[in-house]
């Protein structure tokens, strides 16, 4: 539909997902913020020359960040196979060549930092309670529950990536905050997808709210750990770092989730 | 519901009784035209002109803009916005309507 002259938001529900999660939606949208920026970041931005401990502190979080971004590679390209509908399975595609970036740039940045075999050493300098949480989730794709995985990725690991990618930027170098930007934007899609997804699936299920409280209690700990470890990594002062989960916090409040 | 896209019924005089809230509502829709000019590119092209980032202290909402709570982004309108209205965010897939918020400016609630 053409929206020359006319009012978007007039648009009918049905047509509106349709459109949303269709790969032509995708395309046209990454188009804008990919386009010539190889790596996710413009060819003639300088490479900056950090001092060692800024720079120990980024590879860790970048390591710790490429553990979540395997998570959700593996968990979504898992998802595809038992999501209920074909909007969310295409859907699902999308986000599983995002997620593919996601890692490919990050461990790019990785190896401009000096670090060799970026790909071969990550998980080991990652932090511990994100590497169970990957571990939990991928049980819940395993066992092919929509519930327990959309919840688990797309509300509360992507939501928390979300907040800590936004917190990251405001003091990052140049080129490192310029990755993260074009990350984040995938991010709101993801994360806007698994809380609208979830919540049309409680409106008619209420019931598994009960299941789902019970997985939160046991996850919550294992990511919000990881964040706080991160933000105290990066330098970020204690005052502001219950800022980044409190958008996590908001989304699972609007799900009927809150404390 | 009210569709942004519904004319209003013009303020009928005869109608003493209303209230001024719905005396306001009633008015006549100020209507905004919206440029391409935002930076905002998350979206097709097509639809950047409705959305724009929140550029924090010292940003302001126009009457036809409200934010998304899902992701923060700025949801613009051609006309400005009342209490019922639905907006679409398409950065992140959100239907919502636009609420009166408790400080007295306008809010979106994300309708699953």
């Amino acid at each position: 539909m053409s929206v020359d002259g006319i009012e978007i938001h007039a648009r009918d529900h049905d047509g509106f997902l349709r459109e949303v999660h269709s790969f032509e939606f995708w395309f046209q949208s990454v188009e804008g913020y990919l386009a010539d920026h190889p790596y996710g970041v413009d060819p003639k931005a300088p490479v900056p020359d950090l001092e060692e401990p800024e720079r120990d502190a980024l590879i860790a979080t970048l390591s710790t960040y490429c553990v979540g971004e395997v998570a959700a590679l593996d968990g979504s390209s898992g998802m595809i196979g038992f999501a209920p509908n074909r909007h969310s399975k295409i859907f699902l595609a999308t986000q599983v060549v995002d997620e593919a970036r996601h890692l490919e740039v990050m461990l790019h940045r990785l190896s401009e930092l000096g670090v060799e075999d970026a790909e071969a050493g990550f998980e080991a300098r990652a932090n511990p309670n994100l590497l169970a949480f990957r571990g939990r989730l991928m049980e819940f794709v395993e066992a092919k529950d929509w519930e327990a995985s959309i919840f688990a990725q797309n509300v509360i690991l992507e939501s928390m990536e979300f907040a800590a990618f936004h917190s990251h930027m405001q003091s990052a170098d140049p080129r490192t905050a310029e990755m993260l930007a074009g990350v984040l934007k995938d991010e709101r899609r993801h994360m806007g997808f698994g809380e609208n997804d979830l919540g049309r699936h409680l409106e008619q299920s209420p019931h598994a709210r009960t299941r789902l409280r019970e997985i939160k209690k046991e996850l919550d700990a294992l990511v919000l750990a990881t964040f706080e470890d991160s933000q105290r990594a990066l330098g970020t002062p204690a005052s502001e770092r219950t800022a980044v989960g409190k958008l996590y916090l908001e989304s699972v409040a609007r799900l009927g989730f809150a404390k | 519901m009210t569709d942004p896209l519904l004319e209003t019924d013009e303020f009928d005089p005869a109608e003493e009784t209303e209230s001024s809230a719905e005396s306001a509502r009633r008015q006549p829709r100020t209507r905004y035209q919206l440029k391409d000019d935002t930076g905002f590119d998350e979206v097709p092209k097509k639809y950047r002109r409705f959305y724009r980032r929140w550029q924090g202290k010292g940003d302001s909402l126009a009457p036809n803009e409200v934010i998304c709570p899902v992701c923060k982004v700025v949801i613009r309108s051609t006309r400005d916005l009342r209490p019922g209205d639905r907006v679409y965010c398409m950065p992140c897939f959100s239907r919502l309507t636009v609420i009166a918020g408790e400080s007295g400016g306008l809010e979106a609630r994300v309708e699953y």
